[in-house]
């Protein structure tokens, strides 16, 4: 028997936000979830911008109502395989992957320390390995652990077994197919940080103390690779001179042809944690513009008057390995007409958003942007896109996006909204 | 910095759009360009400036400034420009234009660089040719150079085409002249003030061991292989010269029909030496030739494969390119048929001295002036202490 629900793809803020809000309001919903938690990169995040509260907070809020709320289901692990319209509906299949641990787990962490095995953790962007049974992090809603199978061969998922005592860890467990009827369909399957390494001039993954505005807020997030000291990773020494390379992907036809919409901000906010960690440090920020919209130019005015940070109007189109791991940026810088080559302990790559369509677009009949976003017009009836699969946005945006979505798919769930509706 | 007026020239911004720099509003002046360029200077480096003056119409800018003829046109700028804004298909329209505004007299520029005038510029030499009497083919086995051979026939070939090279040499030394005067006043109102401690000949020298090495080239990366390409069609260049100087000086010399025989001033020159002569120049001629058809036939080449890149180029480049490979092929292919003694040698001699004439009478308003802005451009730099 199928499930009957609103089906909202991606648990990230957008879809939390929708789901819950749908589910507030009396409709049942599904959230299908690739990762073995929800939160997506909200999750990843040390603090919103602008004010700098962490996004935990925010989560918790989220994880409680979905706990107190039995109209929410979610499936994590999971991926939509195919959808087909039938009466004003959609039959929805959905594929589970095997967690190998199922709900007994207490989050003991016996497995973890019994486990011989390890994982790239890329919750961190690789920058701390875990062991092959892990908790994605500390916070992590479902709190469970996940073992993951590539990495835990012969024997290794044995030994996870043999030391937990609550018999959570499942070693036969098989992908399960999930089979929904969707009266509507959210998709809010967020985005990832473009891979700046393809940009051969900015030194991603060439030069050992380069790391991306992602990176860098795990770097600074408690729950992070070191514990939330913003040290540069080859070396673990505190980067005292750090230069943040703004529209690193982004505005750029080669990359992404348009602007990120976040990354000034981010870095702005960013250059926060790093004076809050060391007052004496100082922060060069290299830009084609500040983008700071509407009322986030005053947090633009804030970190431009703070001591040690300066701005440059040109852009950084040559990052190199120099004496002592440090990096050597070169730019022009455009007011005053010189070329410029400074060192800096670390170089944080504001490196811009693509919608997670671009690698995974789904099965939907829905049209793409040639860089991979959802072309909203193109929407079947009944299916919504939310937050950062149609464009850049940040968080405050995404739920409001998010809130608007679930009302929308609330009105087509009791068929408010015919076929070839209102989009 | 004190006040300053701009007058932006915006008949000059639709000039540069309309001669192949039509992506030149792209550009939102990020500077990558300005970075990744490896023949740029520190300070002032190009091209990210000459993009907001050519944006802007400052014409005198532009032109009053050595650095859109150090541009080699790598077009790593090209490559790398997040807008597809092509400075360096920008800086090639607009080295075309500065060529329309120095060269002598400027109105030869303006139709040398528009198809429309392509036949008519090639009727002249053609028209001088068959005048000379190159309409009537000489019985006998097909000979060139020697006394009553083709060439011999040709009346007034020598005084028509050593009076054309020296027209366009002075058109070319007033043009220069022009340029230099103009960057020097460029240099004077920009308040900074030249390095006095380089010689005039010092700077030529240096400025011709880098051109002979192709230094600058080398550091292209986009188009790595152009300056293979480029050597190949230099050097050939430099090999043709030598050969037409001695061939040259063997029609001068020679006792039987030579120049100073017929004027009745023969002079003594042994066999030998005339024999060594014509051994010499056929050896570097024919190596030559075979240089510049392959380094001719690599530019093209070249072009064609990074034309995603760097752009394809435009009527000012492929002018250039057509008449080298032309003047290459017509060489060697009258060279084939005179060895297999086929009449045809003669009207394909004629074509490839219409392209010799072409190359060479309009050189001060074509491509091939580059050679010659570029040298200058690169001896100022040395000399106001620039590089």
């Amino acid at each position: 028997m199928a499930e009957q629900c609103i089906l909202v793809i991606g648990g990230g803020i957008s879809g939390l936000t929708a789901a819950i809000e749908a589910a507030e309001a009396g409709y049942d919903v599904c959230i299908v979830e690739k990762n073995p938690y929800l939160g997506g990169r909200v999750a990843q995040l040390n603090k919103y911008f602008p004010k700098l509260c962490p996004p935990v907070c925010g989560l918790e809020i989220n994880y409680r109502r979905i706990k107190e709320n039995a109209k929410v289901k979610f499936y994590t692990m999971a991926q939509v395989e195919s959808v087909t319209a039938r009466e004003g509906s959609y039959d929805v299949t959905v594929k589970v992957a095997p967690r190998y641990i199922n709900d007994r787990c207490v989050s003991c962490d016996a497995c973890a320390q019994a486990c011989p095995a390890e994982r790239q953790d890329d919750f961190n962007f690789g920058m701390s390995k875990t062991t092959a049974a892990y908790l994605p992090f500390d916070q992590a809603y479902p709190m469970r652990y996940v073992i993951d199978a590539a990495n835990c061969k012969d024997g290794c998922m044995q030994k996870c077994k043999e030391a937990c005592k609550y018999g959570a860890v499942e070693l036969d467990m098989k992908p399960e197919t999930v089979k929904i009827n969707a009266s509507a369909i959210v998709v809010a399957t967020g985005w990832d940080p473009y891979d700046i390494s393809k940009a051969d001039n900015l030194g991603m993954g060439k030069v050992k103390n380069v790391i991306t505005n992602m990176m860098m807020e795990r770097l600074a997030a408690p729950n992070g690779p070191t514990a939330g000291r913003i040290l540069r990773p080859s070396d673990g020494k505190e980067p005292k001179k750090v230069a943040f390379v703004q529209c690193a992907g982004s505005r750029d036809e080669n990359h992404l042809s348009y602007c990120s919409y976040i990354c000034c901000m981010a870095s702005l906010k960013q250059t926060t944690y790093l004076k809050e960690q060391y007052p004496d440090a100082t922060a060069d920020i290299f830009y084609i513009d500040i983008r700071t919209p509407g009322r986030y130019e005053k947090f633009y005015w804030k970190v431009r008057d703070m001591e040690g940070v300066s701005f440059t109007k040109g852009k950084v189109a040559r990052v190199e390995n120099t004496e002592g791991d440090d990096v050597l940026v070169t730019l022009e810088d455009v007011l005053s007409g010189k070329k410029v080559r400074m060192a800096f302990d670390m170089v944080v790559l504001a490196a811009g958003m693509q919608s997670a369509t671009r690698q995974n677009p789904l099965q939907l009949g829905i049209n793409y942007t040639a860089e991979g976003m959802i072309v909203p017009s193109s929407l079947k009836p009944g299916i919504y896109a939310v937050g950062s699969s149609k464009s850049p946005v940040d968080v405050a945006k995404s739920v409001q996006d998010a809130t608007g979505a679930a009302l929308r798919s609330i009105q087509s769930a009791i068929k408010l909204l015919p076929a070839g509706g209102i989009r | 910095m004190s006040e300053r007026i701009l007058n932006p020239d915006l008949g000059f911004v639709k000039e540069v759009i309309k001669s192949g720099g039509e992506s030149l509003k792209k550009c939102y002046q990020c500077a990558t360009c300005s970075v990744v360029c490896n023949v740029t200077p520190d300070e002032n480096p190009f091209p990210r400036k000459e993009m907001i003056q050519a944006q802007w119409g400052l014409k005198d800018e532009l032109f009053r400034n050595p650095d859109i003829w150090l541009c080699h046109q790598c077009s790593d700028c090209t490559a790398y420009c997040p807008r597809g804004a092509k400075p360096g298909e920008v800086l090639n329209a607009i080295r075309k234009m500065s060529l329309q505004e120095f060269s002598v007299p400027g109105f030869l520029a303006r139709m040398v660089n528009q198809p429309v005038f392509l036949l008519l510029l090639l009727a002249v030499p053609l028209a001088a040719l068959l005048a000379s009497g190159a309409g009537h083919v000489p019985a006998g086995p097909v000979e060139f150079g020697k006394p009553g051979g083709f060439l011999f026939s040709l009346k007034y070939i020598d005084p028509l085409f050593t009076s054309v090279a020296v027209l366009a040499l002075l058109s070319l030394f007033l043009g220069i002249r022009k340029y230099w005067s103009a960057m020097s006043e460029g240099q004077s109102s920009s308040g900074k003030s030249p390095a006095t401690d380089i010689s005039l000949g010092t700077a030529i020298k240096e400025t011709v061991k880098e051109i002979l090495a192709h230094k600058r080239f080398d550091k292209c990366e986009t188009t790595k292989g152009r300056s293979t390409a480029h050597k190949l069609v230099f050097y050939s260049f430099i090999g043709l010269f030598i050969t037409t100087v001695l061939a040259f000086g063997k029609v001068i010399l020679e006792p039987n029909g030579g120049y100073l025989a017929y004027l009745g001033h023969p002079v003594n020159v042994s066999a030998s030496l005339l024999t060594g002569l014509v051994v010499v120049y056929k050896i570097i001629g024919n190596i030559s030739a075979a240089a510049l058809i392959i380094g001719i036939l690599l530019v093209m080449g070249n072009r064609m494969k990074n034309a995603k890149k760097a752009g394809l180029g435009s009527y000012y480049d492929w002018l250039f390119i057509s008449l080298v490979a032309g003047l290459g092929i017509t060489g060697l292919l009258a060279e084939l048929l005179r060895v297999g003694n086929m009449p045809a040698a003669y009207p394909v001699y004629v074509v490839h001295l219409c392209f010799v004439f072409f190359l060479f009478a309009y050189a001060p308003f074509s491509k091939m002036a580059h050679m010659f802005y570029r040298a200058t451009a690169m001896v100022f730099e040395k000399k106001s202490g620039k590089a």
